[in-house]
């Protein structure tokens, strides 16, 4: 039952958020409570047991989540992230900010189903539902263009989503699986010849690399962080939400292996690029939210390098950095809608030398930017030096060229840190109040203790990325790689 | 093989649908002397219940499964379960006209009768077993149904609706009675067992598939497969809402039930091409529905073509009964009626007084002036769209795969894109409720029992696509009823 607790705990919160309406401080309580009770959750998921009960028997799908693995190490970071940007959100949206928090809470709990689940059509479900509270965040709460951005990240998200869900049904239906869980399909689909593994792959692949994302079918993500709510607690969501990398790492490899190996030249060069690409374009940009989505972008690109490399070091590694870029953009992201509080504005141009009148605030920033960019020590950088590690094992030519994203970074970070901070101060900026800085801790303390101590996260992870490379051996993976849950 | 003798008859099976008629009959003769409609619609109401724990009794029984009439009246799991989509589809339409006929400027007490009598011909299609008892539900179901259209006095709309619809409803049940006949005269019986017996020896063949072919076609005018769609978008704009709620769901959920049993019996034993045909006429109903609903203006038109994209969707569960085909479509018509029922309620709360104002303005800001009922209508689209975890995501899935365990994977693929297409036009009705502000005052009129309609069909389309196991167990088991 543990394994319930973090989705049933956000719908509640949601429900009593959006009771709670337009009354700021029964908001703020309702999403400090349900983000709270979330991640003491979800601190008890490592060991948990597994949950499993017939949903739709008829068709061979049940409600089964698997708290061990990687999902404790996410579904505990989304916990997290969730404290203080739910808080933020309380704090600060002017209108309705019930409603906000309501579908922040209902996304989490979309979130945490996405990383449990362990049935095909169930990880479906959770993926598809956690879609529209975001598109109704971005609608509702967005900036002028937000409809246009709706429409855009609605249009891509779904085309995806739905040729994934025929590719799911068709999986099945053609392996002759009994059921959607992940034992079944693994075991069935391995005898599929490779030609129909490829196509099946590319068809969950379409999806993934919507939501991961990588060029060409990014541009609805920079849409959406420039359109979304100035506070930046929807960006924190979305930033959430990247879930492609994960689902290629638990679903799409481990169960059509050989569908990888042939595509995964393909998708390893297509990350490679979309890491250069991303840090390019963010070197040039002046909008800070822009900046930061074409950043982000970058390290999606690093992540699916890290994953089509198809070697154990690379897949923990992304999925590792995927968790530890929760923290430094979901921080960041909380830190241009703190600067947009007090100057209205977010190109980069309209601020400088404000660590003069606001050190704190530099302070945190440069601390979250350091660890965007990989600094070691700090969140980042464990995952992507084991993401490009892992990559260098079979495409090294790949992996020398998404290395120029990470120096790419450092000059973006830098740049971006001078001349928002350093330099003369036009205009004196308010330095961090109280409520700011306890809304800032949890992402330092995050990034501190990913950067800090990654083993036990990092084993947890790798548990999981032995069933996909004993998958890609062709091996007979034992029963027990299987398990994630229980003792271990 | 031997037959039952034909004059077998299980009252218990057939009590559903004679507690209708009877209730039918009160109320109109009801009518002749108390013009208030108030006590009509507790008679109905009344009848409704009585005919839904007749149904629920034979359901649960072990005599469900059973023949009367020597296999012309088939009392199977399919049939029982569609008895409860048209109960069901019934009691939300009764309800969801109660307080609007008087605003309507329509009130008058036979409409009620005339509205169970249309669901007794849903239930005669649902449990006929040969094609004579399928053409005498369809004309029950139809000739009330073309009254009603044409319901709202002075209202040439109204009128022109009723009108076409009667036309195009002729044609097609002439169309049904032809093919009838040419099979009657390929196979020598009109039963759909004997009929797939006698063509299972191979004698003439051609005849039969033609005549199946015609009542394909017959059957496909009620159910607005397109080419036979036409005249649908037109009468569902000119009708009264109330009355587009009610044929939206019960006119389609007897027309899918009679294209089931046709196409599990008859159609498997005549020539391939027909599968092929119907096959394409469901990839076109498709392509056709979810395009033309993108373009158009007025809400209730989309919903209009949306219900012909869903008559598609229907169409894989009918071209795969043998897939799990026929628990598929029961489950996707129990959850069609509740959200596409759910989406007219509110639409009729939101149209003005002469049925007119549906455009997407009318629903701009809906989410501020009146948050319950935006919610519900989000809600009933995003259902609609097939968004997990609404009921609307299960009965897709259900559809897809068994059309995709059927060998038609592209089909579900197209069924797929198109369904990509369906949720843009959704989603701008509910884009236009909560992203925009209100360009109109907000609609005033209430009416508690169109509010309960709206609430049963909201907990209806939530519970179902949370827990839709135990519906679809209820029902499977169905084909191995269904050949007989």
């Amino acid at each position: 039952m543990t394994a319930l607790l973090p989705i049933i705990v956000p719908v509640v919160g949601a429900g009593l958020a959006s009771l709670a309406g337009g009354r700021r401080g029964a908001v703020t309580a309702a999403a400090l409570a349900s983000t709270v009770a979330t991640f003491v959750a979800s601190l008890f998921l490592p060991g948990a047991a597994e949950f499993r009960q017939p949903w739709l028997p008829g068709l061979g799908v049940s409600f089964a989540l698997d708290p061990g693995g990687a999902a404790a190490v996410l579904v505990v970071v989304v916990a997290l992230v969730m404290v203080p940007t739910a808080l933020y959100a309380a704090l600060t949206v002017e209108e309705r900010p019930g409603r906000f928090v309501a579908w922040l809470l209902l996304a989490q709990a979309g979130l945490g189903g996405i990383f449990m689940a362990r049935d095909l059509l169930l990880f479906y479900v959770f993926w598809e539902a956690t879609l529209i509270p975001s598109l109704l965040l971005l609608g509702t709460f967005g900036l002028e263009k937000r409809r246009a951005a709706t429409l855009k990240y609605l249009t891509y998200a779904v085309l995806g989503s739905f040729v994934m869900l025929v590719t799911v049904l068709a999986l099945k239906a053609l392996s002759g699986a009994p059921s959607f869980a992940l034992e079944d399909l693994v075991l069935a689909a391995r005898d599929l010849p490779a030609a129909t593994q490829t196509w099946l792959f590319a068809g969950l692949a379409l999806g993934m690399a919507v939501k991961l994302p990588l060029w060409p079918l990014h541009s609805w993500l920079v849409d959406l962080n420039e359109q979304n709510h100035p506070s930046g607690a929807a960006d924190v969501l979305g930033t959430l939400y990247k879930v492609g990398g994960y689902g290629f790492f638990a679903w799409a490899i481990p169960v059509l292996p050989l569908g990888a190996e042939r595509l995964a030249p393909a998708f390893i060069a297509l990350g490679a690029f979309t890491a250069v690409y991303g840090a390019v374009v963010a070197t040039s940009q002046t909008h800070l939210k822009r900046l930061l989505a074409y950043a982000s972008l970058s390290h999606m690109g690093i992540v699916a390098v890290g994953v089509f490399g198809l070697h154990v070091a690379g897949l923990s590694g992304a999925v590792y950095l995927l968790a530890a870029q929760m923290l430094s953009t979901g921080g960041l992201f909380i830190v241009t809608g703190m600067l947009y509080a007090r100057r209205r504005s977010f190109d980069v141009d309209a601020y400088g030398g404000i660590a003069k009148s606001a050190p704190a605030l530099a302070a945190l920033a440069l601390f979250l930017i350091f660890a965007f960019i990989g600094v070691p020590g700090l969140g980042n950088f464990p995952g992507e030096f084991l993401s490009l590690l892992g990559a260098y094992q079979s495409a090294p030519a790949a992996a020398v060229v998404a290395t120029l994203a990470v120096i790419g970074a450092g000059v973006y970070g830098v740049n971006v840190y001078q001349r928002l901070f350093l330099g003369q101060q036009r205009e004196a900026a308010r330095d961090l109040g109280p409520l700011e800085l306890y809304v800032l801790v949890p992402f330092v303390a995050g990034v501190l203790w990913l950067g800090i101590a990654p083993a036990p996260q990092l084993e947890r992870i790798e548990a999981q990325s032995q069933l996909a490379v004993l998958q890609l051996a062709s091996g007979e993976p034992p029963a027990a790689e299987l398990a994630l849950g229980g003792e271990r | 093989m031997t037959f039952p003798p034909v004059v077998a008859v299980d009252w218990g099976h057939l009590a559903p649908a004679l507690a209708l008629l009877a209730t039918a009959v009160v109320g109109l003769l009801l009518a002749l002397y108390q013009r208030d409609s108030r006590l009509t619609v507790g008679a109905v109401l009344v009848g409704l219940a009585t005919s839904f724990l007749f149904n629920l009794s034979v359901f649960l029984s072990d005599s469900a499964g059973g023949a009367s009439f020597g296999l012309r009246w088939l009392a199977d799991a399919p049939a029982l379960a569609f008895n409860f989509v048209v109960l069901l589809g019934t009691a939300l339409a009764v309800l969801v006209s109660y307080d609007q006929l008087g605003r309507l400027d329509m009130d008058h007490p036979e409409y009620y009768p005339l509205m169970l009598l249309s669901a007794l011909g849903a239930m005669v299609m649902a449990a006929a077993g040969d094609l004579v008892t399928l053409l005498l539900g369809l004309e029950v179901l139809s000739l009330p149904v073309y009254v009603l259209s044409a319901w709202r006095p002075q209202a040439r709309q109204s009128e022109e609706a009723g009108m076409k619809y009667f036309l195009l409803g002729a044609f097609g049940s002439a169309v049904l009675v032809y093919g009838a006949a040419l099979l009657y005269g390929a196979a020598g019986s009109f039963v759909y067992a004997d009929v797939a017996a006698a063509l299972a020896g191979g004698s003439l063949l051609s005849l039969a598939t033609l005549g199946a072919a015609f009542v394909l076609v017959g059957l496909s005018f009620k159910a607005a497969l397109v080419p036979f769609h036409q005249w649908s978008p037109d009468v569902y704009t000119g009708a009264p809402t109330p009355v587009v709620t009610f044929m939206s769901v019960v006119v389609k959920a007897a027309a899918f039930a009679a294209l089931l049993r046709v196409a599990a019996t008859v159609a498997p034993e005549v020539s391939p091409w027909l599968q092929d045909a119907l096959a394409v006429a469901v990839a076109a109903t498709l392509v056709v529905g979810n395009l033309a609903a993108l373009v158009q203006r007025g809400v209730k038109r989309m919903l209009a073509y949306s219900a012909v994209a869903h008559a598609g969707y229907l169409g894989l569960a009918v071209l795969a009964p043998d897939h799990g085909g026929v628990e598929a479509a029961v489950w996707y018509l129990t959850a069609y009626t509740l959200m596409n029922a759910g989406a007219f309620a509110v639409l009729s709360l939101v149209v003005d007084r002469n049925d007119q104002g549906d455009d997407v303005e009318r629903f701009a800001g809906l989410g501020q002036t009146r948050p319950g009922l935006a919610l519900a209508l989000t809600v009933f689209l995003l259902s609609l769209g097939g968004i997990p975890p609404l009921a609307g995501f299960a009965g897709k899935v259900m559809v897809f795969s068994a059309a995709v365990e059927a060998g038609y994977v592209w089909l579900a693929l197209l069924g797929i894109l198109t369904s990509v297409v369906a949720l843009v036009y959704y989603f701008r009705v509910v884009a236009a409720m909560y992203f925009r502000r209100p360009e109109y005052p907000a609609p005033s009129f209430r009416s508690s029992a169109t509010d309960v309609a709206i609430a049963a069909a909201l907990a209806g389309t939530v519970l179902l696509g949370l827990l839709p196991g135990w519906w679809h167990e209820a029902v499977r088991g169905a084909q191995a009823a269904l050949g007989f």
